[in-house]
């Protein structure tokens, strides 16, 4: 069962290294085959575990200092105002359909589709987080981190998941050069597919997020 | 693998030596991604921690042999005792057990060549190692973390203790917290994707389920501990107020969160544990475990559970009763899971013919003292006996059971039992034996009279106590059972020291062991198995068909994967072939990303945060670099 039909499969660090058009067709053709998500897609998954946990954590501990105290927002602090970031936040949920695209794309070794989507996806995302920092720069005046445990939580949990869109561009900015230089090998077909999974986790967390954040007007 | 190689196999065999050969000397250490360089490497950097763990003991039991101790100052032995703690949990235990005894046999155990991600492996290591030297820096400075290893506020705030001792734990915990995730994600992909075809789920040694549970609990648990760290830090760095009741904190908020990570890390220190008695019991029972599936089941029960039981450390701090019945019924559950994998251990031995060497005897040491941790454990579990004991020596004996009997004692079975495997030469029996009753009567000797200190009323981490008390006589003791302690734990490391070079030549399978690691060399070629192996059952020692199968197939040159850096990858649950992976030879990054890393917490912990942010940036470029160069270009 390790035989010579498994070896017909192999990519060797060895054997000369493909050209980027024969290595394309080869990895989109392991993919079609593979019967079990890939070792770079459960790594990715698992690390997602451990960062959903972390927010866990957050989010719980916002509700803990909330219930412990006599008012919240205390005294002094506006509750927060809703529009913008739910508006905010459901541009950001749209990507999740773009990035589920190339992650499709990418498995039927469409490169050209896996660029244009990540890319589009990568603006809105940029936006989102363009967006984001402005409002967390104009809460900033009105009450400081410093000041009260609700602003030490609050500001920790939306830099946390600010930290988090950020880290997901930059992933999306290091898929996308390596797919554009180097075309989609097996090794970057599974990076587009594991970037995929990180924004679809992390969309997700942000719902939570701004329910959490705006839960004192809600 | 092959028993008896013919010409032709032995051709496969040589082409697999070129392909794996391992580069020579230090650069071939440092830039190593081969899992069992690397569990070498954790082994020797653990016991060395283990070591500097064992001094700090030692200077505890020397201040507090007779009462008015002045070997240690007041802020000295603060020091001391946290350090102990910290080194034994972060920098031994967990290192040892996942590191070296995982990375080492789990790939083996499953018939692969190597782990997932054999280039994060070695970045764990080396972070693990910069974490350790991060907070061994702390105590050479004379600035080591001095509150504790749970490390209360509000005692650990900035007010109370304005130095940098707490900013080295805070730092240091989150830093030791990367390396271990990326372990413990590292394994769960190896376990559930790289077992060799046929190797179900059903079929997995009980060992991996252990260490399959473990990594999940880590990987759940640890980011609590970070989160606290972190809040911690933002209180004493940037004046935040999560833990300032003041301000609307909450210091009750630390202890929640510290012990949400906390009580699973019992569980994770305790479960590799028995993980090793699960693979030495059969061998020298010379059956198989009795229960196996309830015994797998019961390992990852443990470990949910261990989730649901935090509070029970918090017994003193005020909560309403009904959240204390909850929690002290919840711990009492934990029993359960226990009581069937002790049962399952013992009917194994009973319904066995067993033979007592020296790993099976540290193994009867560890029922014995899982036993008497487990039943002082249920005391403390009742609510109105731990709010009396609650701070006193009666806790410090039960961890010390729990921890030092239960959990170090399989260590010390393993270390025997897998080193002919290792090194390819056998230990010394006779003086494996003596070393196994100097540790078992020092440990008792040790850690039995702190049960009645405690009783009497003696409070843990004072630095010493008055005549008159009657606690004199039972500490003296106790420092006299540590001394011997000590001179059992000297014995076998020199035991294994001078096995290594003066040892009889140990073959391939010298403890009759029924896992695949035991079919290879000792030791095993960089490549673990000429073949993949055929695997039809839990024990494939013990189905001889299947080792001749492996011959047969390595004279045809089936499965044996010779045209690179290779290593099959299967389906989750039911290990059928998937794809044939390229697995990258060797890295410079890993030590190199480590490097920069430790510059992040180390600007950090001097309050340089732009530089620290500079280090960060070369973190990314570094990564960057590293994913450039693609296993497959």
């Amino acid at each position: 069962m390790t035989g010579s039909g498994a070896s017909e499969r192999v990519h060797g660090s060895d054997a000369p290294a493909p050209r980027s058009a024969a290595a394309q067709v080869a990895a989109a053709s392991v993919a079609a085959r593979r019967r079990s998500q890939p070792n770079g897609w459960w790594g990715m998954a698992l690390f997602l575990c451990s960062e959903v946990t972390l927010f866990g954590t957050l989010i719980g501990t916002y509700f803990y200092l909330d219930f412990d105290a006599h008012a919240w927002p205390p005294a002094g602090v506006k509750a927060p105002s809703v529009v913008l970031p739910l508006v905010g936040t459901a541009c950001l949920l749209t990507t999740s359909l773009p990035m589920a695209l190339a992650a499709r794309a990418a498995r039927h070794g469409r490169r050209a589709n896996v660029i244009a989507l990540v890319s589009g996806a990568m603006i809105v995302q940029g936006l989102y987080l363009a967006l984001q920092i402005l409002l967390f720069r104009h809460d900033l005046r009105d009450f400081r981190p410093q000041a009260t445990a609700y602003g030490s939580i609050y500001f920790t949990l939306l830099a946390a998941h600010h930290a988090h869109v950020l880290l997901g561009i930059l992933l999306e900015l290091a898929v996308l050069w390596q797919v554009a230089t180097k075309g989609l090998t097996n090794y970057w077909l599974i990076g587009v597919r594991a970037t995929a999974l990180y924004w679809h986790v992390v969309n997700v967390l942000a719902v939570f997020v701004v329910l959490t954040q705006l839960s004192p007007t809600l | 693998m092959a028993i008896n190689v013919t010409p032709q196999g032995q051709q496969h065999v040589e082409r697999l030596e070129r392909v794996w050969t391992e580069r020579p000397g230090l650069v071939g250490w440092l830039t190593t991604t081969n899992h069992k360089r690397i569990g070498i490497l954790y082994f020797f950097a653990s016991l060395a921690f283990f070591g500097a763990g064992g001094v700090e003991a030692l200077l505890i039991r020397t201040q507090l042999i007779g009462p008015n101790g002045h070997v240690l100052s007041p802020a000295a032995y603060d020091e001391v005792f946290t350090m102990h703690g910290i080194t034994m949990i972060f920098l031994f235990v967990i290192p040892m057990t996942t590191g070296a005894f995982g990375n080492y046999l789990l790939p083996l155990m499953i018939g692969a060549r190597d782990m997932a991600f054999p280039r994060l492996n070695a970045l764990s290591f080396w972070v693990f190692l910069g974490s350790g030297l991060f907070l061994y820096v702390a105590l050479l400075q004379g600035h080591a973390p001095n509150s504790g290893w749970f490390d209360y506020v509000p005692l650990a705030s900035k007010e109370f203790d304005p130095g940098n001792n707490i900013d080295f734990y805070g730092y240091g915990l989150i830093f030791n917290g990367i390396a271990s995730t990326m372990t413990v994600i590292n394994f769960i992909v190896t376990i559930f994707k790289l077992r060799a075809p046929g190797m179900s789920l059903n079929r997995m040694p009980l060992f991996c389920f252990a260490f399959l549970a473990v990594a999940f609990a880590l990987l759940f648990a640890l980011p609590s501990l970070s989160i606290a760290c972190l809040f911690l830090e933002l209180d004493r760095q940037l004046g935040f107020h999560f833990y300032d009741v003041a301000q609307g904190g909450d210091p009750l908020l630390w202890q929640n969160l510290f012990w949400i990570f906390g009580h699973p890390e019992v569980y994770i220190i305790i479960l590799p544990a028995f993980g090793i008695a699960t693979s030495i019991i059969p061998a020298f029972s010379h059956r198989r475990m009795v229960f196996f599936p309830l015994v797998a089941l019961a390992e990852i029960l443990v470990a949910f559970l261990g989730f649901g039981v935090w509070v029970h450390h918090m017994f003193t701090v005020g909560f309403s009763s009904l959240t204390y019945v909850y929690f002290a019924a919840a711990s009492l559950i934990i029993t359960i899971p226990s009581a069937i994998q002790i049962f399952a251990w013992i009917a194994t031995i009973l319904t066995g013919t067993p033979v007592f060497r020296t790993p099976m005897l540290f193994i009867v040491g560890f029922i014995v003292y899982f036993i008497i941790g487990g039943l002082s454990g249920i005391t403390v579990a009742a609510i109105p006996f731990d709010q009396q004991v609650h701070d006193s020596y009666y806790i410090v004996a039960h961890f010390h059971f729990v921890i030092f009997g239960a959990a170090v004692f399989p260590i010390l079975g393993g270390m025997y039992f897998w080193f002919p495997k290792v090194t390819g030469r056998m230990y010394d029996e006779r003086v494996g034996k003596i070393s196994f009753w100097l540790t078992f009567i020092g440990t008792f000797v040790t850690f039995f009279p702190m049960h009645i200190v405690g009783i009497l009323g003696m409070p843990r981490r004072n630095y010493t106590y008055p005549p008159g008390l009657g606690w004199s006589l039972l500490n003296f003791i106790e420092s006299i059972g540590a001394y011997l302690l000590a001179v059992g734990l000297v014995l076998i490391v020199a035991n294994l020291v001078v096995s290594r070079f003066r040892g009889a030549p140990a073959g391939r399978n010298p403890m009759e062991g029924d896992t695949l690691e035991w079919s290879t060399t000792s030791p095993p070629p960089p490549y673990n198995y000429a073949v993949i192996p055929t695997v039809t059952s839990p024990y494939p020692m013990w189905e001889p068909q299947d080792r001749e199968a492996d011959d047969a197939r390595l004279d045809r040159g089936e499965g044996v994967l010779p045209e690179g850096h290779q290593t099959p990858a299967t389906t989750v649950q039911d290990a059928q072939l998937d794809e044939i992976l390229a697995m990258p030879p060797h890295s410079a990054w890993p030590p190199l990303l480590a490097l920069m890393i430790t510059g992040v917490f180390a600007m950090l912990l001097m309050h340089h945060y732009w530089i620290a942010v500079g280090f960060g940036a070369v973190c990314g470029m570094t990564l960057l670099a590293w994913h450039r160069h693609g296993v497959e270009a």
